[in-house]
């Protein structure tokens, strides 16, 4: 998935956010559910379908005190990992 | 304490009513509950609230779930708000119709069916006549719609002796991946008719020594989580571990069982929010009155059964000087309840001191 990309959240997706930071997203058609934490919580709120990943990552990075240097390569491999499972939608489209 | 924001499973008591009156079924006979039944739209209600609160399953069962007219409008409002479902039923109302619906929802884990029996003469002993032949009909038209059937086998008096007849059914003829087994609890109207119900003793090893068999003969697919075949299992372990001198288990030697209240909630047919669908006395609120987050979150008779894990075995009199209690859980509080009148008390039916003083022996284990 390019940088460039603007995925958007299933809105079929449900986060729950559960108790020390640590949050869930599960899929009611597939059954299938994903343990995350609250930069994965962020990423997946910033899901709209306007923002770039880039623009997520540099929102991540902003909030984050000891952001590390690979923001935008986690950034998009979370939203790799989510498209692979059904959980967002991707139009790719070539903004650059 | 750590308390999930809200519960992930919710397991709801659809309907008061049943069109079989089985003689051990846990839910009729049970003075707590008024046996009356929500309209649809409360329920509906109460799904949008689910919706909010991001659970993820509901396990719908009754009484008959099956015998709702509005089954599928309940579907598709807990379908519309994002979870999955469940169903315990004794298969007999299920037709094309509905389990052509189940399947296209696409949110169905599976649909339970109670099968006692490899026929007749066993399943319809306490079940009543004509069971045996809605359940399977109802399995039947389950797997043609392609809907996941799971089957619980109930094990009592009438039925310890055709458990490897019953496994031949289910597994090798009706397919199924596994099937789960429990025993007729001192629950609800069995405790009506527990002398022609429930296992002795005797009953009880020669049910363990059979499940054993059927375990290890078809590799896992028979299953328990409670019953003759649990016990076995574990009390083997507790007298290994006894015999060697061990240390205690990591959840020994306190209430530590049941750890439900950490994940869900349920609802009898009336509305009222109750611990589990098997301690309805512990009233903790009504549907669309209250909020089901600050009952899960705030209420004190909940937050009460999760502190319950600290109580040592060792204060009851009843485990004064027994040497398993470092390797004991205290089992099911619900049973707990109904034999002494305690929740937070050992379950005296899943003793295993009480069992070899009563004659039990774990040598064909």
């Amino acid at each position: 998935m390019k940088p460039t990309a603007k995925p958007v959240a299933d809105p079929q997706v449900v986060l729950r956010e559960e108790f020390d930071d640590w949050a869930v997203l599960f899929h009611p058609l597939t059954a299938e559910a994903v343990g995350t934490g609250p930069v994965g919580v962020a990423i997946w709120k910033a899901l709209d379908g306007q923002r770039t990943l880039t623009e997520i990552a540099a929102e991540i990075e902003a909030q984050c005190e000891d952001a590390p240097d690979t923001v935008l390569e986690d950034t998009v491999a979370f939203a790799e990992d989510l498209e692979r499972r059904l959980f967002v939608l991707v139009e790719e489209k070539d903004e650059g | 304490m750590h308390v999930m924001r809200t519960p992930r499973t919710v397991d709801i008591d659809l309907t008061a009513r049943c069109n079989l009156r089985c003689r051990y079924c846990y839910f009729f006979d049970n003075p707590a509950v008024p046996y009356e039944d929500l309209p649809t739209e409360e329920w509906l209600r109460f799904f949008d609230e689910l919706g909010r609160c991001a659970v993820m399953d509901v396990c719908l069962a009754g009484g008959e779930p099956f015998i709702r007219e509005d089954l599928p409008q309940l579907l598709e409002g807990i379908a519309h708000n994002r979870m999955r479902f469940a169903l315990l039923s004794n298969g007999v109302l299920i037709d094309d119709e509905i389990a052509a619906f189940i399947a296209a929802t696409g949110r169905c884990n599976y649909v339970q069916v109670s099968v006692d029996g490899s026929g007749p003469e066993t399943h319809d002993a306490c079940r009543g006549k004509g069971a045996f032949e809605g359940a399977l009909r109802g399995i039947r038209t389950l797997q043609r719609h392609g809907v996941k059937v799971a089957v619980r086998v109930t094990i009592h008096r009438h039925n310890v002796h055709d458990l490897e007849a019953t496994a031949r059914l289910l597994l090798d003829e009706l397919g199924l991946d596994s099937f789960g087994t429990n025993s007729a609890g001192y629950l609800g109207s069995c405790r009506v008719h527990a002398d022609d119900v429930m296992l002795t003793t005797q009953e009880r090893m020669a049910a363990m020594e059979t499940l054993l068999h059927l375990a290890e003969k078809y590799d896992g697919r028979v299953q328990a989580s409670a019953g003759p075949l649990s016990e076995a299992r574990t009390w083997a372990r507790m007298e290994e571990a006894r015999a060697a001198g061990a240390p205690p288990f990591p959840n020994g030697g306190r209430l530590t069982a049941c750890g439900c209240h950490s994940s869900k909630i349920a609802v009898r047919a009336d509305g009222a929010i109750v611990p589990c669908n098997m301690l309805t006395h512990i009233e903790l609120g009504r549907i669309n009155q209250d909020s089901l987050a600050e009952v899960w979150q705030r209420h004190p008779a909940l937050n009460e059964l999760r502190v319950r894990h600290a109580i040592p075995l060792a204060e009851f009199e009843f485990c004064a000087g027994c040497e398993y209690v470092p390797y004991c859980t205290g089992n099911c509080p619900a049973l707990a309840y109904t034999l002494t009148g305690q929740v937070n008390h050992p379950s005296p039916d899943a003793c295993l001191r009480r069992f070899l003083a009563d004659g039990g022996t774990l040598k064909a284990i």
